[in-house]
């Protein structure tokens, strides 16, 4: 068990040619048991903080605290870390009882205390009956559960993971997830995630951590990054399809201020807080995000009256993707997604009403791409 | 580990690493003094570590017999020469392992090669001899040695390319074949630059090898064509050996070597551009 | 005509990759291959490609029988799933390729090459060499490198597999409105089904052997011929229950788990179901079939039955519910916005109508 803090840690990478700034100013807390996620695309500097966490990479500055003892100095052994990485590692020539018990073998951990261990991890992981295999022989997933297994059982303080659903198929990825989190449930132990799968943070973490450039962008649950994201990069970065952006104008005359497109005969309609908040701010151009499964097409589940607007706009594309449809809708050539029902039969170059709800509608300002409303 | 005990590893690291770098460097300092030393100073019995007078002439003594120049032009010839041979030859055997190790006779062939390097040279001397002259080309021409030097040469060349050619990934040549390229043209255009620089270290390690031997040199050349390593026992005086001499002009004979390494060595560091292939 | 005709196409080693594939692409169809990693999809493409030999079969493009011929003289280019760029190259040379080997001329060259780096917005990348790109520009130029090729055929192996979520969306989009591909027949791979549903249209499902079935998007997920068809496709994977059919009273019902659970078979599939095997069934329903209903709400022309939430889970555009009703494990989806406790007992509605039943044994759709 430990809690992990983070305070004003920076890394710098130092060559002969030039510096690269790669960690800044990071403020960030684990809390004890809590399964938090690290987020955000190639080159964020998601990886060097978790070097840093776990001991292989230098602190330049700043702080790392494992309850409240400061870590900086110490090598990742005696930070009692534990890490399982995107390519397994499996050691091809041992059974996986034998991978499992490595780890306790090199510390010296008498035969039978490793036996029992290995039973209750390979029981927790459902690997029992693979246990005399070895690893060329399983499947990814089980190969998966090996590597995982190998770095619980050693009974870690932390639990740090390193991209490690990038070679799972699709169809599969969603049981592997579970399986993480009733991991986590039963061993309530901490754990880091780290991935640029916005899908893999939100289904398994507490809460998410959102990098980008280096910088810390937002630190929330599912439902705050998602409905109460603090920029415009968090907003495109988190949801699946990607949020669709309007760059907008607001219109203050009358007593409802509405934003209009720039480049599209669209007007958004917010809420009356919203609206007092856009017009007191004293700025003209905001940037409007709007998810495309807030975008219902007009006659479909009318079963809650909210408040809120109607955009017209021609079907582009139709994808049908199983589960639902996501329609590319095109008014006077700026391009939006919207979400549907799987049977949505509607062709291309129908026109369309989609509605949404006001409080659904997220406002930018333009230049600083800060979250207004 | 403590501060300390790092330190004090440090401190031995460095006095070893002083220790032989002594050791290795001795031999150069020395002859390089020698080749400055007059002859009477090189045969005293108390040495001296720095030349009394400098005889920069010694350098322009061994070229009293001008043929000795011709030495240095021989054995250019011969090592580059069989350098080529070792290279085009190897290469050629060494893709055939990387791509078709099936068809090429496996690893255990490969390795029978690799091994023909591992006996000592000196094993086979004498029935080269025999049988080189009773080969149109004789013991005494440049072909001789060119050829007899693929013995050492073209094993190795063959085990190294092989390595280096399984190196580059077989998809860069597959998407050659695709865009329209023939295996030939596809070998120029994508795999032969991607080994380039493999193949320079190779061709380094052999020149090297034939531009010193000399054993071989000895029994086999000697009148149409003399190399520089049997020209340095030469330098005698009766039954006096001109120490100063050999040395001057081993001095000499280490400037094409050191100067080939100078120029190549900026191909031999680029090396496969990783990063291009997924993992 | 471009078309793509394979016909009892055979490959093994130990044991049979591919055993009498058959399969026709027309010219300008896009279709799409799916399956899991390893069942033999791109081995499929190199026989294609010519970078593998079958064992029996023929292989026809147009008039042309391409079966013995070497890669380097079949009118075919491939993208590579490592993008196989060639890393002493720069971008442009790396596009310009296929175009050297035909020996066309230096200003046809670079005007051909700027057209399609423009087309793929990678114009500006073209001095760069691939070790300096992203994955994403990367892909583009292993796209550029087979567009500019113009082959009567186009091979596409899991070409945005590796790339961030939205650099994938992106390219999707485009390789849908990329008018190049639709002149000719196109081949594409891919592990990941819901790419395969947005860009084929048609799109072959291959287990183990070859295609188990070829369908437009809708046939293959709503229609599925196997088990296995309706296992890969969708995500989360399709709920299969063993389950045994009773006959009730004038109704046919579905009866699992050990605790009652159960639902009726509408008429039409109890009409094609009588008669046969009644002991063991797999019944397949969809977690989009399976609605969790909120306090109050109704579900007409469902059945309703009574669980509770095992798990909750947000997976991308949607929740996922995992429930136990009657025994049985069943997986739900649902919106984002609600939330769920361990154990909650929870109200599902199945639509009955969209319940797959297949054989225990071969795995196939009774309903077909």
């Amino acid at each position: 068990m430990a809690r992990i803090r983070l305070t004003q840690v920076n890394k710098i990478y130092r060559s002969r040619e030039h510096a690269v700034h790669a960690v800044k100013d990071l403020d960030l807390t684990v809390e004890d048991g809590e399964f938090v996620a690290i987020l955000g695309p190639s080159g964020c500097g998601k990886t060097s903080t978790l070097r840093m966490i776990v001991g292989l990479e230098e602190i330049t500055s700043g702080d790392v605290f494992f309850d409240d003892q400061r870590v900086n100095d110490l090598d990742p052994q005696a930070r009692n870390v534990a890490m399982a990485f995107e390519t397994y590692a499996l050691y091809p020539n041992f059974t996986i009882e034998e991978n499992l018990s490595f780890p306790l073998e090199v510390r010296g951990i008498p035969v039978d205390e490793r036996r029992k261990k290995v039973r209750d991890v390979a029981a927790l992981l459902r690997i029992e009956d693979i246990l005399d295999q070895r690893p060329m022989a399983l499947s990814g997933g089980q190969q998966q559960r090996v590597s995982l297994g190998r770095a619980l059982i050693r009974d870690p303080a932390v639990f740090i993971l390193d991209e490690v659903m990038s070679h799972i198929d699709a169809h599969l990825k969603f049981q592997m997830l579970f399986e993480l989190k009733r991991i986590h449930r039963e061993l309530g132990k901490t754990m880091i995630y780290v991935t640029h799968d916005q899908v893999e943070a939100l289904a398994l973490a507490d809460r998410v951590a959102v990098m980008s450039n280096a910088t810390l962008q937002q630190v929330g649950t599912r439902n705050q990054l998602y409905h109460e994201p603090v920029n415009v990069f968090v907003a495109d970065f988190i949801g699946e399809p990607p949020t669709n952006f309007f760059a907008t104008e607001l219109d203050p005359a009358g007593d409802q201020p509405v934003l209009r497109a720039k480049e599209a005969p669209l007007t958004f309609a917010v809420s009356a807080e919203h609206g007092r908040r856009l017009r007191e701010s004293g700025r003209r151009d905001f940037v409007v995000g709007l998810r495309p499964q807030n975008l219902r097409l007009d006659d479909a589940d009318a079963s809650e009256e909210q408040a809120g607007g109607t955009l017209t706009a021609e079907v582009a594309v139709n994808e049908y993707v199983g589960e639902r449809t996501i329609l590319t809708l095109t008014a006077d050539g700026c391009r939006f997604r919207a979400q549907a029902h799987a049977e949505t039969a509607v062709g291309q170059g129908e026109k369309v009403y989609l509605r949404y709800a006001s409080s659904d509608v997220m406002v930018f300002d333009a230049e600083t791409e800060a979250l207004v409303a | 580990m403590s501060e300390r005990s790092a330190r004090l590893v440090r401190t031995l690291l460095l006095i070893f690493l002083g220790l032989w770098l002594l050791l290795t460097l001795f031999p150069l300092y020395w002859q390089f003094i020698t080749a400055f030393k007059s002859a009477a100073e090189t045969n005293r019995t108390i040495p001296t570590f720095w030349p009394e007078v400098w005889n920069f002439g010694n350098l322009t003594a061994v070229f009293a017999d001008p043929s000795n120049f011709g030495a240095l032009v021989d054995s250019f010839i011969i090592a580059t020469g069989n350098t080529v041979a070792s290279l085009v030859l190897g290469s050629l055997a060494g893709y055939a392992f990387a791509r078709f190790p099936h068809q090429a006779g496996g690893e255990n062939l490969a390795f029978w090669i690799l091994s023909n390097r591992m006996f000592p040279p000196v094993a086979i001397l004498v029935p080269m001899f025999f049988l080189f002259d009773a080969m149109p080309w004789g013991t005494d021409s440049y072909l001789s040695l060119i050829i007899l030097y693929l013995v050492f040469n073209m094993p190795l060349a063959t085990w190294l390319m092989m390595v280096f050619f399984r190196d580059a990934p077989r998809e860069l040549e597959e998407a050659a074949y695709l865009d329209g390229y023939s295996p030939l043209r596809a070998f120029v255009k994508v795999t032969l630059p991607l080994v380039l620089p493999g193949m320079i270290s190779v061709a380094m390690l052999c020149w090297i090898f034939a531009w010193n031997e000399y054993l071989f040199a000895n029994l086999f050349v000697g009148t149409n064509v003399r190399t520089f390593t049997i020209v340095i026992p030469t330098f005698t005086l009766g039954s006096q050996t001109l120490w100063n001499l050999q040395m001057a002009f081993s001095l000499i004979a280490m400037v094409p070597p050191v100067a080939l390494f100078i120029l190549l060595r900026r191909y031999m560091v680029r090396g496969l551009s990783l990063g291009v292939v997924k993992g | 005509m471009a078309r793509l005709q394979i016909e009892g196409l055979c490959k093994g080693w130990d044991f049979p990759v591919i055993d009498r594939l058959d399969l026709t692409v027309e010219e300008g169809e896009f279709f799409v291959v799916v399956g899991p990693s390893g069942i033999g999809k791109t081995t499929l493409l190199r026989l294609i490609a010519g970078l593998e030999s079958p064992n029996a079969g023929r292989i026809v493009i147009g008039d042309l029988d391409i079966t013995t011929l070497p890669p380097y003289q079949r009118p075919v280019a491939m993208t590579f799933e490592s993008y196989a760029l060639y890393p002493h190259l720069s971008v442009f040379e790396n596009i310009a390729s296929s175009l050297r080997a035909q020996r066309m001329d230096a200003a046809a060259i670079r005007t051909t090459v700027t057209e399609v780096a423009k087309l793929l917005r990678i114009e500006a990348l073209l001095d760069r060499r691939p070790g300096e790109i992203s994955g994403g520009q990367k892909q583009r130029t292993a796209l550029g490198r087979t567009l500019v090729a113009k082959p009567q055929t186009f091979l596409l192996d899991e070409p945005i597999s590796h790339l961030d979520a939205k650099i994938r969306h992106e390219l999707r989009q485009q390789l849908r409105s990329l008018e190049e591909l639709r002149q000719v027949a196109t081949l594409y791979v891919t592990h990941d089904y819901a790419e395969a549903l947005s860009l084929g249209d048609r799109i072959g499902v291959m287990g183990r052997g070859g295609l188990i079935q070829i369908g437009s998007a809708r046939d293959v997920f709503m229609r599925p011929r196997t088990l296995f068809v309706a296992e890969h496709l969708g995500q989360p994977a399709i709920n299969a229950v063993a389950a045994r059919l009773a006959d009730e009273g004038a109704d046919m019902y579905v009866r699992a788990g050990n605790s009652g659970f159960g639902f009726p078979v509408v008429a039409a599939h109890a009409a094609m179901l009588a008669g046969g095997d009644r002991a063991q069934i797999t019944v397949g329903i969809r977690p989009q079939h399976v609605k969790v209903l909120r306090n109050g709400e109704d579900a007409p022309g469902h059945h309703v039955i009574e669980g509770h939430v095992e798990i909750y889970e947000a997976l991308g555009a949607n929740g996922v519910v995992v429930t136990d009703a009657g025994g049985v494990n069943l997986t739900a989806l649902t919106s984002l916005d609600r939330d769920f406790e361990h154990r909650q007992p929870v109200r599902l509605a199945l639509q009955t109508d969209a319940v797959f039943y297949f054989d225990s044994e071969t795995g196939s759709n009774l309903l077909l």
